[in-house]
């Protein structure tokens, strides 16, 4: 059973899911990286 | 007359000379001076020396040994007097871990994850549940003790200053890092994973759960990342086996429909038995079809219950229905492996284990089928589409079999880039780059060239030349060196940066024989599963009390380095990607390191192998440190991070092509491993003749091993997966907003991939 609780509306507080590659692996969500791993994320640029 | 001693917790006790005797002693002995009498001379010189300094007072712990120190030089005791400061310098290393430790302790237990860095320094631990915190604990008391008592007093300096990191520094004393599992020995005659027999598979279904377990097993013997080199061929057998089974249980079933009887499985069986002798050979997906298909027929007509037309038609039906089945199965198969790799958990439950799986080269047509259908499974994603964390996908690249149009896995290698447009995953190993080309033996998998882990490869065998392949081995450990602090020490002198740079060299490579011999000295008992079941190279000739050694050195040691951007900056003044000087300056260096490696390889018959270090665990530590040290240094240390191995900063403005063009010449000298990446934008990586492009360029530039990144976003709620920038473009919420569950139902009818909740509608 999905662990939803009973309520009037659907998704209040659920945060969109960003997955990225670091350091060679993916990672479900950036909330768990360290912080010079989410400074070099957010400094990426595009190559095309 | 000095009566008592304050000590380091402030409780005073009875002065004792004869434990300041018992020092010196000590001291003298390691000098090779001993000598009782000149012990207790010295001592008493030592205590009159308190004496004069303290006068009534109570002298501290350090006051003493000062005095001990001034006594033992006083007498001529110079070596005797090194080895007390190094005994007083060890002590002091042990007392700091200790106090440093339950601070660390302290934190684990009581601060958020979210606002401790250091609880998300492997990301694939949550340090907010129960074993999580658990596995944190142990490894930071495995590290103080490994600081205190196994490190050479200038290891453990450069190690806790940030000259250089020793990566999994936690297992130091424990095991080693990682190893390309052949899944075709292992499963051969069954294997045990320490608490149970499991007998040799007999379908793709089981195939795929063990080779599950077998990673796992595995992740408990090691502490980095399982890899299965030769992912399809293995799972080919068990698509043989499940295809040979469902021929002959769909045409029992067709030839029971078309008389209106049953059991007419001993018919069949017969029939299938004739063609079996026949041919030497299962009912196969492709070989031999047509003849063993005639010949099933024949015989089946000779039964005298089917005339020639019915039977013909009886077993192409037959076929046709095995064939779908197994497909059906293996999808099946592949799906849970996948289901089974982003679930199932090692190390004391914290952890999901960290594999990966190469596959792309296998063309007939049960390795076609299995490359296919991972493919697919990984393109579907998780439960409710979620993209799979795990494990890696690798396609290995090779012309004459997948890379051009004309190949027989060209197609295979056309749906692994749309599914790495959407996924992320697979990356790719080219092995036509030369320093792979080299290895490689038309039919023999185990000289293609496969990654494990974040970029792990080991190919080249110096310690066996015969060798060379990449099956059943793995990296012992690495150790990265800080270059950009060697480039800021040396003041833009190249000479003395590259004197540095050979000591801190030399310095790591004591520091991995080091360790090396802590492992190779553990007995087969103590890898149970990477020994004991023969899943490393040559361990299968070893009892389970034999020492390692030998065939540990089958494995590579590897020195890293991050931050070439960093370093060329710091002594020439700007990077690589800016101009070709640079470029030659940054081969130089990285060719110095791989010259090193290569000698100390030839001396001590071992692998050394350089490494373009991915940084884990280390993105942020160095920098942080030379922050505080040298201050904020534009393109050096104004960042919180410095750059991956040889790349060309992440916020450099460069195209895909250049930066192929500059990364492609590292790959051939970083042996121990690489990657290359390209970041295109959502819109772009969709395009997949765009994305093909920049794979078809770093096939052609060298490169060994590269991967595309792209975003990729999902909303949970509504299960969209894409790029979401403020807003998800399905439902129209922010991150964290609510729906309503009569827009969800609205939305269900349009999507069925949005997920269901239960507790509210």
């Amino acid at each position: 059973m999905a662990a939803m609780q009973k309520q009037s509306v659907v998704g209040k507080d659920v945060p969109f899911e960003r997955i990225r590659r670091i350091t060679g692996y993916l990672v479900g969500t950036m909330d768990k990286w360290n912080d010079a791993k989410k400074a070099e994320e957010r400094d990426r640029v595009k190559h095309l | 007359m000095i009566q008592s001693v304050i000590k380091r917790d402030g409780r005073i006790v009875a002065y004792d000379q004869s434990k300041i005797v018992a020092a010196i002693m000590k001291s003298l002995e390691a000098a090779g001076e001993e000598d009782a009498a000149e012990a207790t001379r010295v001592a008493t010189r030592a205590t009159r020396h308190l004496e004069m300094n303290c006068g009534e007072h109570a002298p501290e712990i350090e006051q003493i040994q000062d005095a001990v120190e001034t006594a033992l030089m006083d007498t001529g005791h110079d070596a005797a007097a090194k080895q007390y400061i190094l005994y007083r310098a060890n002590r002091t290393r042990i007392r700091e871990a200790n106090t440093s430790l339950m601070k660390t302790i302290d934190e684990i237990t009581n601060v958020d994850a979210r606002i401790s860095d250091m609880k998300r320094d492997n990301a694939n631990i949550d340090g907010n549940t129960a074993m999580g915190s658990m596995l944190q604990i142990g490894t930071a008391g495995a590290k103080a003790y490994n600081a205190a008592y196994l490190l050479r007093p200038e290891q453990a300096k450069a190690h806790a200053e940030g000259d250089i990191h020793i990566h999994d520094f936690d297992f130091y004393s424990l095991t080693t890092t990682c190893c390309q599992i052949d899944i075709i020995r292992l499963f051969h005659g069954g294997f045990s994973t320490g608490h149970g027999f499991l007998r040799e598979p007999n379908s793709i279904g089981s195939y795929a759960a063990l080779a599950a377990i077998a990673i796992q097993s595995n992740q408990n013997d090691q502490h980095g990342g399982q890899s299965i080199p030769n992912f399809d061929y293995g799972m080919a057998e068990g698509v043989r086996k499940t295809f040979a089974r469902h021929y002959i249980k769909k045409l029992t079933e067709i030839i029971e429909d078309t008389l209106f009887t049953e059991n007419e499985a001993e018919l069949a069986d017969s029939a299938v038995n004739a063609a079996r002798q026949q041919l030497d050979q299962e009912p196969r997906l492709d070989t031999n079809a047509a003849e063993f298909d005639q010949l099933v027929a024949q015989a089946l007509v000779q039964s005298g219950k089917l005339d020639s037309e019915t039977a013909k038609r009886v077993v192409a039906t037959a076929r046709r229905r095995a064939y779908q089945q197994t497909d059906r199965d293996t999808y099946q198969a592949m799906e849970g492996f996948v289901h089974n790799l982003n679930t199932m958990h090692s190390r004391a439950g914290a952890q999901t284990p960290f594999s990966s799986i190469n596959y792309g080269t296998d063309t007939t047509p049960e390795g076609r089928m299995v490359i296919r259908n991972i493919l697919l499974a990984e393109d579907a994603g998780l439960g409710h589409g979620e993209t799979p964390i795990f494990p890696i996908h690798i396609f290995k690249v090779k012309e004459g079999i997948n890379y051009n149009e004309q190949d027989p896995n060209y197609d295979l290698f056309k749906l692994s880039m749309k599914v790495s447009a959407k996924r992320l995953f697979p990356n790719y190993v080219f092995l036509d780059a030369p320093f792979n080309l080299q290895y490689y033996v038309p039919g023999r998998p185990e000289t293609e060239v496969a990654t494990m882990g974040c970029r792990t490869r080991v190919m080249g065998n110096t310690y066996d030349p015969t060798r060379q392949i990449s099956y059943s081995r793995g990296n012992l450990s690495f150790t990265s060196i800080n270059l950009p602090r060697i480039a800021l020490l040396a003041q833009k002198d190249e000479a003395l940066f590259y004197k540095k740079l050979d000591e801190m060299m030399e310095l790591v490579a004591q520091q991995l024989l080091d360790r090396f011999e802590i492992q190779a000295s553990k007995r087969v008992y103590n890898y149970p599963f990477l020994m004991g079941q023969g899943v490393w190279l040559d361990s299968d000739n070893l009892g389970p009390a034999d020492e390692v050694r030998e065939v540990l050195k089958h494995g590579t040691l590897s020195i890293g380095f991050i931050g070439l951007a960093e370093t060329l900056t710091a002594l020439y003044g700007h990077h690589h990607g800016e101009s070709d000087e640079m470029q030659a300056k940054g081969l130089e260096i990285v060719s110095h390191m791989r010259a090193f490696c290569d000698k100390k390889s030839e001396e001590l018959k071992m692998n050394f192998s350089l490494l373009a270090t991915p940084a884990e665990g280390l993105s942020g530590r160095f920098t942080r440190i030379d922050q505080k040290r040298f201050g904020t240094i534009p393109g050096v240390t104004d960042r919180e991070y410095y750059t991956n191995s040889f790349h060309i900063p992440v916020w450099y403005p460069i195209t895909a092509y250049d930066k192929i063009q500059k990364e492609g010449p590292y790959h051939s000298l970083t042996n121990a491993g690489h990657i290359s990446y390209v970041e295109l934008d959502g819109d772009t990586a969709n395009n997949l003749e765009a994305f093909e492009s920049v794979v078809r360029c770093m096939h052609d530039s060298g490169v060994g091993y590269g991967s595309i990144n792209h975003p990729v976003d999902r909303d949970p709620v509504c299960g969209y997966v894409g790029v979401i920038g403020d807003v998800c473009p399905r439902c129209g919420r922010r991150s964290g907003e609510a729906l309503s569950p009569e827009k969800l139902a609205e939305l269900r009818k349009k999507y069925p991939s949005v997920p269901t909740f239960c507790g509210c509608e």
